[in-house]
């Protein structure tokens, strides 16, 4: 009795965090600096920064197969290569073997992960936008789904204070769809890519801006500034970007508070009947199989959307049979994404005295213009554009008729400059796109595998035919030739933004977080990733998460000093 | 479908005869008629390719990418990085696939050269080289369709990813540490390796 007592002890902490991607690293930074002894969990192994980004420094030919990995290790992979750029030789140790990690698909789901400390936060693409107030007010307007239970107005100071953390460069714009934020200076528009700009600003009366990225045009905290070699998905060791790894980790080591335990696989959220609270998570030692209990006052799950709403699933008790704060039944309901894999590229003539420097690790961004003032559309929503204008490299040589010393003249020289866009659509969040547990099939480590029941459905497919045709107008407007479109919508999944599987709502019967990303029924566990999401927005969605994180963290803690938690 | 393959072709072509007709290029051309290199031999210990098949790899692969001020293809490490991607990165499939399409040409060039491809003219095999890949970019635009624009593909690639194609034939820079969007070619002399 006295050694159980000692043993719980040990394993107690103020808060836990589960989960140490981009938000799981700022609810671990807020609440230690906030004075909480917080334990991390993280179900992969340790990622220390600098030290542990292995190809950071390799050049091209220090890279096997020009980087390409072998077909026995593509295997291991079939799932992670569906998005045809991640998996290569110099990211493979990021990307989870789908081999190790299965799951079911009822449908095709492009399902990308990394399991590691600092999770997909190395390899994200730091796209970092706001949603805005008719983001929040979509799904009331439209009498969809259900209401957002914030406004802009609650969000923006934390939208403030992660970008000042975080350090996000970008250029104001004065957007309504598009709010501003604190930013760095802008990168810059290439010649072709300012030409495109103020062809769509005479033509079309839209804007074309600089992406607003989570790489650093200055020293900033301590880190960066960005180098312009283009390889963040390595890891960066000049913290030239924005990652748990580089940023919030240090900042909530800093403080002594912090435990952080690799190699912990959460398999539920221990629930009190008595108290009507989580006491505690249930981990599997993802190395020894040891089955372990930690104690906390709070619980942030911070596992990233799908495996935290795998964890809450697999939280049975009596009061919740079907998942920990399960009244609703729309756990694991809803599940979104961004469609993309749609637009237009071609050639333009012009500059060819005219070259870049650097490799910018980022690119054009328009913002949406569709459907702004009332639905005029035969779809609701909208979606912007990331694209970039380049010259053709050498990689064009394959498709010249020339051979020999010609071709080899040929290509020390830059070809034609290139102008391409692709759309990022919203996804509507639809009751029936769900994951679910299966009931027979299980994981290595006995966690059963997640089951994905998930489509894209007829608004995303009638807003495609605007993303496509949109595109190849606008650069032909400025005199771009040989346009192509493309039209892939790929799998769900394929955008790596899965969203909404615990949604934030006002009502406990049809959502499962309150406004505070509190879970309804049982207060003191907060779900601040991508499955907090009421809709999707077509923005990029990592900066939300990180600004409702930072609230909720700031609200968790005001709540236990009054002891309601 | 079938109006923009004629475009991009006609497009080609325009391009390349613009190349071969430009008196910069001339001398070049010369160049590779007049030469007269050794007979390939092999440089590395093949471990998929046999004999011949390996010199047959070199002397295409340094048909395509000749050396000039710069070292040539083979020079560069591209026959050894060509048979590693076959063997280790392609599939059984597509191995096979290159395979067969590797001995088909060293059969028909055989038949048109009078000799193995290894052992003909530098003259005679770029004559070979040239046609082959004008008719394969005829017949199609997809550049890994045929076994030869594949070849071609794989040498492109194992050339201009080796440390003497990517930094010496053409500008790299590990740490760029800045970005200019639109600065005079001239100041950066030749095309970005990456």
């Amino acid at each position: 009795m006295l050694l159980n007592l000692k043993a719980k002890k040990q394993n107690s902490y103020d808060a836990i965090v589960v989960g140490t991607g981009i938000s799981g690293g700022w609810a671990a930074k807020e609440l230690t600096e906030k004075g909480l002894n917080t334990l991390v969990l993280e179900r992969g192994r340790d990622v220390r920064h600098i030290e542990d980004y292995p190809t950071a420094h390799k050049d091209p030919w220090e890279l096997p197969n020009a980087d390409n990995i072998s077909a026995e290790e593509a295997k291991h992979y079939k799932k992670q290569m569906r998005t045809g750029y991640t998996v290569r030789e110099s990211t493979k140790h990021w990307w989870v073997k789908d081999t190790d990690q299965p799951y079911v698909e009822e449908k095709r789901f492009d399902w990308m992960r990394g399991y590691h400390v600092g999770g997909r936060s190395i390899m994200w693409g730091r796209q970092s936008y706001r949603l805005s107030q008719m983001d929040f007010e979509a799904n009331l307007r439209d009498g969809i789904a259900v209401d957002w239970p914030i406004r802009y107005e609650d969000v923006e100071k934390w939208y403030d204070y992660v970008e000042e953390f975080a350090g996000i460069s970008g250029q104001t714009e004065g957007l309504p769809q598009l709010p501003d934020g604190k930013f760095l200076p802008p990168m810059e528009l290439n010649c072709v890519e300012k030409v495109l700009k103020e062809s769509i600003m005479d033509n079309f009366g839209r804007v074309l801006t600089i992406g607003r990225v989570a790489n650093l045009t200055a020293h900033h905290n301590n880190r960066g500034p960005c180098m312009f070699r283009d390889r963040c998905i390595r890891g960066c060791p000049y913290g030239g970007y924005f990652s748990s790894n580089a940023s919030t980790l240090p900042a909530a080591q800093a403080t002594g508070n912090m435990t952080l335990r690799p190699h912990s696989i959460v398999n539920s959220v221990i629930y009190d009947e008595e108290s009507g609270k989580a006491t505690g998570v249930r981990v599997i030692d993802a190395e020894t199989l040891e089955e372990l209990e930690f104690y906390a006052n709070i619980v942030f799950l911070n596992a990233s959307s799908m495996n935290t709403t795998m964890i809450m699933l697999n939280s049975k008790s009596n009061r919740f049979p079907n998942g920990l704060g399960n009244d609703s039944g729309e756990l694991g309901c809803n599940v979104m994404d961004h469609h993309l894999g749609v637009g237009a590229s071609g050639d333009i003539e012009g500059f060819e005295d005219r070259y870049y420097w650097g490799r910018r690790p980022n690119g054009f961004y328009i913002p949406r213009y569709r459907n702004l003032n009332g639905n005029n559309r035969d779809y609701i929503r909208g979606f912007g554009y990331q694209g970039g204008g380049s010259r053709e490299a050498w990689q064009r040589g394959v498709r010249e008729l020339a051979i020999g010393l010609e071709l080899k003249d040929l290509l020390k020289e830059p070809g034609t400059w290139t102008l391409g866009m692709g759309g990022f659509g919203e996804m509507l969040p639809n009751h029936n796109n769900r994951v679910s547990l299966s009931e027979d099939k299980v994981d290595k480590w006995g966690q059963p595998q997640l089951v994905f029941d998930v489509e894209f459905g007829e608004n995303e497919y009638n807003m495609r035919e605007d993303m496509k045709s949109d595109a190849a107008e606008m650069l032909e407007a400025a005199g771009v030739k040989n346009i192509e479109t493309h039209d892939d919508p790929g799998g769900p999944g394929l955008g790596i933004h899965e969203m909404g599987t615990a949604r934030m709502g006002r009502d406990p019967q049809t959502s499962v977080l309150n406004k505070w990303n509190q879970v309804h029924s049982v207060k003191n566990v907060f779900v601040t990733d991508g499955a907090c999401m009421t809709s999707a927005g077509c923005q990029n969605p990592s900066l939300t998460y990180m600004a409702l994180t930072a609230r909720a963290a700031n609200f968790a803690v005001e709540e236990l000093k009054k002891g309601n938690l | 479908m079938d109006n923009t393959n004629k475009i991009d072709r006609k497009e080609a072509i325009k391009r390349t005869a613009m190349i071969i007709g430009g008196a910069v290029f001339a001398p070049n051309i010369l160049g590779i008629l007049k030469g007269c290199t050794a007979q390939p031999g092999v440089d590395w210990n093949p471990v998929l390719f046999s004999n011949d098949q390996a010199r047959l790899v070199t002397s295409l692969a340094d048909v395509i990418i000749p050396a000039d001020e710069y070292p040539s293809a083979s020079e560069a490490g591209v026959p050894a990085f060509i048979e590693s991607m076959i063997n280790e990165v392609y599939t059984e499939e597509q191995r096979n696939e290159f395979l067969e399409g590797l001995d088909s040409f060293a059969e028909n060039s055989r038949i048109t050269l009078e000799t193995d491809f290894f052992d003909s003219s530098d003259e005679r095999r770029y004559e070979v080289v040239y046609n082959e890949n004008q008719s394969a970019l005829e017949i199609d635009r997809n550049e890994s369709a045929s076994f030869f624009l594949r070849f071609k593909e794989l040498t492109i690639l194992g050339y201009f990813t080796s440390e003497i194609g990517a930094s010496e034939v053409l500008r790299y820079e590990a740490i760029p540490g800045m970005y200019d969007g639109c600065m005079p070619f001239e100041e950066i002399g030749k095309t970005w390796a990456v």
